[in-house]
């Protein structure tokens, strides 16, 4: 396009800014402020090892832990819900909001710690064997 | 002209108090007009005033030694030729304007640019001093171009004195100049395409780098005051002279306005150009322009 053409449509048009608080419209998959399910969280603290900007702190405490995210420290990247394997941690798609104070949207949970799942009995070497043949059986028939 | 009269031209009009706030309302109307090509709201009408104050209120750098003493310096000096130039401007001739000329206005405008070469390497930033050795290039190409237009007028009106100038009709031949002054401009005011020597992004504004506090308060008024002095002089030469002094004044503005209209369609459009690219420009393109004006001014005078 011709600049001039571009320029005058540009000064016909009006200006583009938006004021505040309105903020620019984002795409599918854009990357906002963090979210935690405490329910979920088992406290395996990898989304504090991800974490490269210190946003996210995890203190560990007698049969609980307290978790805290500061988005004022975020860089969005999006790291810690790559690591988290049971998905307590989501993302907004929409834009972090406009704060005034330094840590106004700093959040903290105590979360209890789980006890660790029961582990599942192994299966006996012979049963294992047995079913092996049994398939092998089954395959030949 | 009385004492009074030249009082009131270099403190009022078109001196420091016309002056001041006119380069402030110039800075603003180039930064709006910039941004709304832009598709940007811009800044508020009063921000080059706040900017100034804002810079006014915060602390110098210490700077010991003769390099920061000349450092302090030079915003002075170029704050004060620039003002010296804005009230040299024959705006109301019929009142009784400055018997200067323009070698001598010429003189004053081309200060400033000799104390941002001198203030580049005063700093010993590497980037003011790369800044002043493209000032410098900058202003040995532009300068030929200017002084040829301002030389082609004169001879085209066979005087050198403003007053004169600015009674006399326009010739063909002092369009020619005008244009060639205009063409000059951007490359004066550091405007794009020719904006080399305070490129933001490539070496951070350049000889000014290093500047803070009410230091830069005055580079920028100088700048500003620069704005009002050479868009003064292109408007004057292009005004048509009126006994009125009200209209005279009104149409000095209307056309000052347009002119950095115009610069700022310019900087809009253009993006910064190479130095060598620049250098060429000059030389090659508006120096003809310009040699030939001049062959034909003093072609002119000889047969007159």
């Amino acid at each position: 396009m011709n600049i001039l053409t571009m320029l005058f449509k540009n000064l016909m048009g009006g200006s583009r800014t938006l004021r505040f608080p309105a903020s620019p419209e984002v795409t599918k998959g854009y990357r906002g402020l963090v979210h935690i399910d405490p329910a979920l969280c088992t406290g395996c603290a990898m989304c504090k090892f991800r974490c490269s900007a210190n946003a996210i702190v995890i203190k560990p405490g007698k049969g609980e832990f307290v978790w805290s995210y500061d988005p004022g420290q975020c860089t969005y990247c999006g790291r810690c819900l790559e690591g988290c394997k049971t998905n307590a941690l989501t993302q907004d798609c929409e834009c972090p909001p406009i704060y005034l104070t330094e840590g106004e949207l700093r959040v903290s949970y105590t979360i209890t710690r789980k006890p660790p799942a029961p582990k599942a009995p192994k299966a006996e070497p012979a049963a294992a064997g047995q079913s092996e043949s049994a398939i092998a059986a089954g395959g030949a028939q | 002209m009385n004492i009074i009269t030249a009082l009131a031209r270099m403190l009022i009009f078109p001196g420091l108090l016309f002056a001041i706030p006119a380069a402030w309302f110039f800075l603003w109307v180039e930064r709006k007009a910039v941004a709304l090509m832009q598709g940007r709201i811009g800044p508020p009408f009063m921000q080059p005033f706040y900017d100034f104050i804002k810079l006014l209120g915060k602390d110098p750098p210490h700077r010991p030694g003769i390099a920061g003493m000349l450092m302090r310096v030079w915003p002075l000096i170029a704050v004060a030729s620039s003002a010296g130039a804005v009230g040299l401007l024959p705006v109301l001739p019929a009142s009784g304007g400055f018997e200067g000329d323009l070698i001598l206005l010429l003189a004053l405008l081309e200060v400033p640019s000799m104390c941002i070469i001198a203030a580049g390497f005063s700093s010993g930033s590497i980037f003011g001093e790369i800044g002043s050795a493209r000032e410098a290039v900058l202003s040995v190409s532009y300068n030929i171009v200017f002084l040829l237009a301002i030389l082609s007028i004169a001879a085209s009106q066979h005087t050198f004195s403003l007053e004169a100038l600015a009674l006399l009709p326009a010739t063909p031949l002092r369009w020619l100049g005008v244009l060639a002054l205009l063409v000059c401009l951007p490359a004066k005011l550091h405007l794009n395409p020719f904006s080399l020597p305070n490129a933001e992004q490539e070496i951070y504004s350049g000889p000014i780098t290093e500047y803070a506090g009410p230091e830069l308060a005055m580079w920028e008024l100088s700048h500003g005051l620069e704005w009002v002095a050479s868009v003064g002089l292109v408007a004057t030469l292009a005004a048509p002279y009126i006994a009125v002094w009200w209209i005279a004044a009104l149409i000095f503005v209307a056309l000052s306005f347009a002119i950095v209209l115009l610069l700022s369609v310019v900087a809009s459009a253009t993006a910064r150009l190479q130095i060598d690219t620049t250098v060429r420009f000059y030389w090659q393109c508006t120096l003809i322009f310009a040699v030939l004006a001049v062959a034909s001014a003093l072609f002119m005078r000889f047969r007159a």
